[in-house]
């Protein structure tokens, strides 16, 4: 039964991405600017006829049903154009590219939950406390500070300063890594290559931290909450009555049921870890999706945003069927 | 490209915490030695001053980790170029990168001009036919020497229609620099002969922006294998590129040499080099300070100071080729009197701004065109600052403070406008917009996206626009077709003309200026056309500011070039 639900969602998704795709289309051709144009820059001379040529090189002169007409044909075979500026498909660009945001995205994340639920939990056990006040300040400022802020921040500390880490890029020049998946840490560790892991692996870290930081924060305050809430419920108390001790009622019968909202701000959060890292990537000179969909659209370089956008839609509706997904795991009453 | 607010607030905590951390360690001893550069094209001679550190303080200060091999140049650019392909854009970081790996017939260096670089002799046969004669021996990195069938080729795939066939059959974006170029053909093993439509003086340094590309590779492995793999006749071969964010080199044991008239000539001194990209300037700096790159591009105005000041980097400017001014609408009210265009020349102190805003590297603009232009109008120097002239042109023209409140006004009108400008410019709109109010006048500033803005400018809309507007080429041409020449529909006349100025006689003057061979008869034509210009101040001539860049102290012969060609033939790494 939950094979089906699952296939009749993913099947949702194909409406789901025809509308992205119609959208992203009319959003960038309404925004103005002309990317033969910008193409052009300043310097030098422009032939007579030749930003003409280049706009029916890119269909640009096409009535724009004609246009959208093209596109998605073509989309649907797969083929999602090539860019303007580039002059690669955009498919090979995005493939190139998703392996460092996924894995920076991967990190971000686990950096998050890593600090997120021991704080979370302990804040709730012990509410008002003194460590509860001081981590739930520490949310705050995680969830207020600007990452290209905290970021050159901890570039500052811990590569100029104290040499400890890399200050940007994926792996210190010099270090061979066959790339399997693109992913270079799971690829050091396909290969075992150690070498390549542990550069891979530092480099990883700073943009990790600034990147998950906030995520952190909402998910240390999220659990807090539900914590707080579930740890009132009879059923705690009635587990304590029995004598379980203290450790189990938090671990086992508050936990899962406090994980719910947890759950789907993770998942939320897992969207914008993937699709909200430009700033992250462009810091730490992090070769990913988000720095070269930000260039693309200062050059209005409409094959390759659509393309991109439609890769982030994609992941927000894949996040959250695994959230829907996860419900049924953790509170068996709730289907898909 | 993110939003420059941001990476100015970054900026600024940067500037503060290396304050923080640079009390932290020991104290630099620089040394000012002031070097003299003759700037290209021009016969003036420049002082610049250029800061070095003292040996010991270096080896006390720096223990950078990891320590680069040190065989190996690592330079970080501030945006990844389009394609490896020279023919296939319109960009000057590809070509920054690119001509680490290919060569020219001709090539320019910041200081003198033109010279030869894969052409060993260069003949104009007449007004319109030049004979280029190749230098022989020459071999590609795949050992292939390189004929005239190359050069043919080359030149034949940017001019004729739809010649690169990846990903779509398209026309090479750079056939428009070399528009007047009609034909080219072999006559010899070693000899071209270019058929140009019209007389066009400025082909030698257009030529420079054209690379020799290899026929025989090309043929077989298409544009697609060859932008995977390139292969030039430069001074480094491709090894590896992720992306275009980090691209490979290594040197080619086989090189030519390079321009004979350039020293140092003969095959590269480092091994490897490295481009990688580094969007966010602070990031570049730190990367800079922790040892992991070698040379930095594009350093901003803020931190020059502070770099230069920190032990093992140097900093070093180029004259820049993107003047700075204010376009105003010279069809509406008020810009459309000629004395309230003047007053606002007027009114910017741009030495102020020059030295608070850009700390000296930069200098004011003498009239239309950069003072490093070839061409420029020896006679004109730059409006003084005045604000009391600029306040009598203002009453001449009807403008007076009649009510008393501090900003002048007319016909019962308060003289108030907006500069439409880009974030970047943000410092030196505020302090322009500032003088202004000084004066009187109730000006405010106002932030776009170029490609937003720029419809508009075109269109007459708006009434001030502060930008800048680069030209690599040392001619007049660049600039005077594009910005002083009345705006004409799918030319290239006026496309960045957002002033509405269209003055017949310059006009006539930009067009005769380009077919013209003579030198003297050019600059007394380019002389006139700035002249008018200069008069009739269709813009508020602004600066022209420096391109800075760093690197490490034990990084040698190296210079940053005004067309921003970082050229890694010539930079050693010290001991």
């Amino acid at each position: 039964m939950r094979a089906v639900k699952i296939l009749e969602r993913v099947l949702i998704t194909i409406p789901i991405m025809f509308g992205v795709a119609i959208i992203v289309f009319f959003f960038m051709r309404l925004t103005p600017g002309d990317p033969v144009d910008i193409m052009m820059g300043q310097g030098g001379a422009v032939s007579t006829g030749e930003m003409e040529q280049l706009r029916s090189e890119f269909h640009l002169d096409e009535p724009l049903h004609v246009q959208l007409w093209l596109f998605l044909r073509d989309a649907i075979r797969g083929d999602l154009g090539y860019s303007y500026t580039q002059k690669q498909p955009v498919s090979e660009l995005i493939v190139e590219r998703l392996p460092a945001t996924i894995e920076l995205a991967v990190g971000a994340l686990a950096f998050s939950l890593l600090i997120a639920f021991p704080i979370g939990i302990i804040s709730s056990v012990r509410q008002h406390s003194l460590i509860d006040q001081f981590s739930m300040a520490g949310a705050f400022l995680g969830i207020s500070m600007p990452s290209f802020w905290l970021g050159i921040i901890l570039i500052l500390l811990f590569a100029v300063r104290l040499h400890w880490l890399p200050v940007q890029g994926r792996l210190d020049f010099g270090i061979d890594l066959q790339e399997i998946t693109g992913m270079y840490v799971v690829d050091s560790m396909l290969t075992r290559n150690w070498e390549a892991f542990a550069s891979s692996v530092k480099h990883l870290v700073l943009p990790s931290v600034t990147l998950g930081a906030g995520v952190a924060a909402i998910v240390a305050r999220v659990l807090r909450s539900s914590m707080i809430e579930t740890l009132r419920q009879d059923y705690v108390t009635l587990a304590r009555a029995k004598g379980q001790i203290e450790f189990l009622v938090v671990m086992k019968h508050a936990l899962r049921n406090a994980l719910i909202p947890t759950v789907t701000v993770i998942g939320l959060q897992v969207g914008v870890l993937l699709g909200g890292n430009m700033i992250v990537e462009a810091v730490f000179g992090w070769p990913g999706l988000g720095r070269l969909v930000v260039n693309a659209i200062f050059q209005r370089d409409f094959p390759l945003v659509q393309g991109a956008v439609m890769v982030y839609a994609l992941t927000f509706v894949v996040a959250n069927l695994v959230v829907d997904v996860l419900y049924t795991y953790l509170n068996p009453k709730i289907t898909l | 490209m993110l939003t420059v607010k941001k990476s100015l607030l970054a900026c600024v905590s940067l500037v503060t915490l290396l304050a923080v951390l640079a009390g932290c360690g020991a104290t630099p001893t620089p040394q000012v030695v002031i070097e003299t550069v003759i700037v290209e094209g021009t016969p003036e001679v420049r002082e610049v001053q250029v800061t070095t550190v003292v040996q010991e303080t270096i080896e006390k200060v720096v223990t950078p980790t990891p320590p680069p091999a040190r065989d190996v140049i690592i330079v970080a650019l501030s945006s990844a170029p389009d394609t490896l392909d020279p023919a296939d854009h319109r960009n000057r970081q590809s070509e920054t990168v690119i001509r680490n790996m290919f060569d020219g017939l001709v090539t320019r260096d910041s200081t003198s001009g033109v010279h030869l670089e894969l052409a060993e002799e260069i003949n104009w046969l007449d007004d319109v036919t030049l004979e280029v004669k190749l230098r022989q021996g020459v071999k590609f990195h795949d050992g292939v020497e390189m004929t005239a069938d190359d050069v043919v080729f080359t030149f034949e795939r940017v001019i004729n229609e739809n010649m690169i066939e990846y990903p779509e059959a398209h026309t090479s974006p750079r056939k428009g620099l070399i528009s007047p170029l009609a034909s080219i053909e072999k006559t010899g093993d070693y000899t071209v002969v270019m058929h140009f439509s019209a007389t066009w003086p400025v082909a030698m340094q257009m030529l420079v922006h054209q690379q020799i590309v290899p026929k025989h590779y090309l043929e077989e492995v298409g544009t697609e294998g060859f932008v995977a793999s390139p292969i030039g006749t430069g001074p480094f071969k491709f090894v590896s590129a992720k992306g275009l964010d980090e691209i490979v080199m290594e040197r080619f044991d086989d090189y030519y040499g390079g321009a004979p008239d350039l020293a140092p000539v003969g095959p590269a001194c480092v091994k490897q080099i490295v481009f990688k990209v580094i969007p966010e300037a602070s990031t570049r700096v730190a990367a800079l300070l922790a040892g992991e790159v070698d040379i930095i591009q594009a350093v901003p105005a803020e931190l020059v100071d502070t770099l230069s000041q920190t032990p093992g980097i140097q900093v070093q400017g180029a004259a820049g080729t993107q003047p700075k001014w204010i376009e105003l609408n010279v069809n509406a009210p008020p810009f459309d009197d000629v004395r309230v265009r003047q007053a606002l020349n007027y009114a910017v102190d741009k030495e102020l701004i020059v030295e608070t805003i850009y700390g000296g590297r930069a200098v004011a603009l003498p009239g239309p065109l950069s003072p490093y232009n070839n061409f420029v109008n020896k006679s004109l120097s730059p409006y003084p600052y005045n604000p009391e002239q600029a306040l009598a042109l203002l009453a001449d023209a009807g403008w007076t403070d009649s009510d008393g409140d501090g900003v002048l006004d007319k016909d019962g009108q308060p003289f108030s406008f907006t500069i439409d400008t880009l974030e970047e410019w943000r410092p030196l709109a505020e302090a322009v917009a500032g003088l202004f109010r000084e004066i009187g006048i109730d000006a405010n500033v106002r932030f776009w996206e170029y490609s937003v803005v720029k419809p508009m400018l075109q269109a007459g809309e708006r009434q001030a626009y502060l930008d800048d507007w680069g030209d690599s080429a040392f001619d007049p041409v660049g600039h005077f077709e594009a910005k002083w020449h009345g705006f004409v529909e799918g030319a290239s006349y006026g496309r960045g003309n957002f002033s509405g100025y269209n003055n017949e006689r310059v006009n006539e003057l930009t067009k005769l200026g380009e077919i013209t061979v003579d030198t003297a008869e050019r600059q007394a034509i380019y002389d006139e056309a700035q002249q008018i210009v200069y008069d009739e101040a269709p813009a508020v001539f602004l600066i022209l500011p420096e391109e800075a860049e760093a690197a490490r102290a034990d990084i040698l012969n190296w210079m940053p070039a005004s067309d921003s060609r970082i050229n890694l033939h010539d930079v050693c790494i010290g001991e």
